[in-house]
């Protein structure tokens, strides 16, 4: 129902966007996941009608966005990466005007604003100034905006940037929720690979620009079907250690963790003894170790050679 | 679209302290500068000579005392030149038998018309005090003021161009129009600059994902801060008129319509200026800037008669500032109507629709 073809977005020198093509079927929730500068919020800006690509279309229902943008503007909530609301008035005072800029009056006005209220749990909180808020809250308040006039899809651009856990979670289960019970179009942007693995039946992998990778959770683990990871924690970093284990040949990749070191190894090569040994040799703390299936932290890892988040 | 308006009001009211401080500046700046009260003359501290005899001081301080503007007050040396010394005072008189002193501290205009007055004062007696001396008459004083007070033949001044009597220049009047102007000018500027706040909090991609039309936006900005700055200078009028006893003259339908248009050309230039700068940071910061030499240029600090500089002139001449200071003035002080207004009126609306066509084109083409 909505689809981009070879979508791209070029600022002066920088390729924000490169050849971008989507899809979402109706009810389906899906990821964007990618790290800072992917181009995630620039496809998402082309997507919902707000700039124009450079090159290559959006669109919905097999009507162009670039050509018509109202074909998907009536259809569409937009959560925005920032903050977009009047911190000066209260979450009340925003629903209602923005419900009003959506010709919603009267009776069937206070109802949507009650139940957009409902959805993210600041119906207590309603009649007190945003700018007061918690940064919880008021990354709900500016989710209540975009559902305010019960939007077929809702596009989210990293929702949970720089909250505490406890919000984190609820506004993720609200999302679930949106696309479960109320069988909303979600794509999800972040660049937490564990919300996109808990919220997304698909989920696009973003970096400089380009789709590197798509598939389901599974797809894109089997990439690394033939890897798996070991997880060595220690006491302090012992850079001889790393030298010496990334001289072994089952070792594909080293990654240096706060504490301690990552090995992307080939399946099955039976390492743990001769990881102690060398431990031993270099006179290296190990307290604890464990194996790992592959994340999507390491598919992203694999395909890039860099962490998500540093 | 009411929606959008009403908005802003709202908005107001939870955050209203520039504007008040605003309204506050242009108060206490009048005040400061124009004086309260009506017209209120100038105290000189005056000291009396010791060459003086004591019949001789209160004729002095009489004479000095009839004179318009100035009322003159007997003190003694030191006070004087302490009031001086400290900046009380900018300047004080000294009284001898047939001269006297000025005494200050930098020059002033109201120095140099103390000057003339002085001269004039000193003038009249000595020439009244030679002419007693040759004729020698005790009755020749009081003749001499007869004949003044009933005289043969009376010269009344007459302005070409205006049926009224000679122009009174009321230096209250300037400085509550020109500091109410001044002032205006950032509350208008100041409120559209809502406009680059909403870029960049967002907000506005909201407005423009909703139904609303892209020229509703800003039509209902616009309209908020043409409100918004009518509402203050008007506040600011009726306080100063009723409060202090302003005379702004008799026809209040033709003052409305002046500060309409000024209000709309300043608006105007708000769009003009939020079109030429990129972020909310750099449009407050240009608006002082602009404010300011608006200000100067068109004579809102002091009467644009008072400057001979050419290109100042030229450029007061495409200010909306210069036409609606004289076309206030022009209410207020020389009782002229609407219909002797209409040009600078006109030239205040039409700058405004030049400034407000170019400023909404360069905003579109920006975002
Ligand atoms: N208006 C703009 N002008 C110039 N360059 C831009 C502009 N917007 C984005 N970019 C550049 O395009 C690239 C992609 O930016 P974008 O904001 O889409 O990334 P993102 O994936 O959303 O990152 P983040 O996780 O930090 O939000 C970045 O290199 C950015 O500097
Ligand atoms: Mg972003």
């Amino acid at each position: 129902m909505l689809e981009t073809t070879d979508l791209r977005k070029v600022f002066k020198s920088t390729v924000a966007v490169d050849e971008v093509n989507l899809y979402l079927n109706k009810g389906e929730s899906v990821g964007l996941l990618g790290p800072n500068g992917a181009g995630k919020s620039t496809t998402i800006s082309m997507i919902s009608s707000l700039s124009m690509p450079t090159s290559g279309d959006v669109k919905w229902n097999g009507e162009s966005v670039v050509k018509n943008p109202n074909v998907i503007r009536n259809v569409l909530g937009v959560v925005p990466q920032e903050i977009a609301v009047y911190e000066e008035l209260t979450a009340l005072e925003n629903l209602k005007f923005f419900g009003k800029i959506y010709g919603l009056k009267g009776e069937t006005l206070d109802q949507k604003v009650e139940d957009a209220l409902k959805i993210v749990g600041l119906e207590e909180k309603q009649k007190e100034l945003v700018k007061n808020y918690s940064g919880g809250m008021k990354r709900r308040i500016n989710i209540a905006v975009a559902l305010l006039h019960e939007p077929e899809i809702i596009i989210m651009d990293e929702p949970t940037v720089g909250i505490d856990p406890q919000s984190r979670n609820y506004i993720l289960e609200m999302v679930r929720q949106l696309n479960e019970e109320k069988g909303m179009t979600v794509l999800y942007t972040s660049h937490y690979m564990e919300e996109v693995e808990r919220l997304c039946d698909r989920i696009y992998i973003m970096d400089h620009g380009k789709v590197i990778a798509t598939g389901t959770q599974e797809e894109l683990t089997s990439i690394l079907s033939s890897e798996e990871s070991i997880l060595i924690e220690l006491d302090r970093p012992y850079p001889n250690l790393v030298k010496a284990l990334s001289g072994l040949e089952e070792v594909l990749q080293v990654v240096e963790h706060d504490k301690g070191i990552k090995l992307i190894v080939t399946k099955g090569s039976r390492l743990l003894g001769k990881v102690f040994q060398i431990a031993e040799q270099e006179d290296a703390q190990i307290a604890g170790i464990n194996v790992q299936v592959p994340t999507l932290e390491d598919v992203f890892l694999h395909l890039t050679g860099r962490k998500l988040r540093d | 679209m009411k929606a959008l308006f009403l908005l802003q009001w709202q908005r107001l009211r939870r955050e209203p302290v520039l504007f008040f401080a605003m309204v506050l500046m242009t108060i206490l700046f009048v005040a400061v500068v124009g004086g309260f009260g009506s017209i209120s003359s100038i105290k000189v501290p005056t000291v009396i000579d010791d060459s003086v005899s004591e019949s001789k001081k209160e004729f002095w301080l009489e004479r000095l005392n009839e004179t318009d503007g100035y009322s003159f007050e007997e003190m003694e040396e030191l006070e004087a030149r302490e009031k001086i010394a400290m900046g009380n005072k900018p300047f004080a008189l000294l009284v001898m038998e047939n001269n006297y002193q000025i005494w200050m501290l930098s020059e002033s205009p109201e120095l140099t018309m103390l000057e003339q007055v002085v001269r004039q004062v000193y003038m009249n007696e000595n020439r009244l005090a030679t002419v007693e001396s040759v004729v020698d008459d005790d009755q020749f004083r009081s003749q001499v003021e007869n004949r003044l007070s009933e005289p043969a033949l009376s010269v009344t001044t007459e302005m070409v161009d205006n049926d009224n009597a000679a122009p009174t220049y009321n230096h209250q009047i300037q400085t509550l129009f020109g500091m109410t102007l001044f002032f205006s000018i950032y509350t208008i500027i100041f409120s559209l600059s809502k406009i680059a706040e909403e870029k960049r909090t967002g907000t506005m991609n909201r407005i423009i994902l909703s139904p609303v039309k892209k020229w509703q936006v800003y039509f209902g900005h616009v309209s908020y801060s043409f409100v918004l700055g009518i509402l203050q200078i008007i506040l600011i009028v009726l306080l100063f008129k009723y409060l202090f006893n302003f005379d702004v003259g008799e026809s209040t339908g033709a003052l409305l319509v002046i500060i309409a248009s000024f209000t709309f050309s300043v608006v105007a230039i708000g769009m003009l200026l939020l079109g030429f700068t990129k972020t909310q940071e750099q449009l407050n910061s240009v608006v002082p800037i602009v404010s300011v030499s608006m200000a100067m240029i068109g004579g809102a600090f002091w009467p644009i008669e008072a400057v001979s500089n050419q290109f100042i002139l030229a450029a007061s001449k495409v200010n909306p500032i210069t036409y609606a200071m004289d076309a206030l003035k022009g209410v207020s002080m020389y009782e002229q109507g609407l219909g002797e207004l209409l040009e600078p009126i006109a030239i205040i609306v039409l700058i405004g629709v030049l400034c407000m066509g170019v400023g909404v084109n360069l905003i579109e083409r920006r975002s």
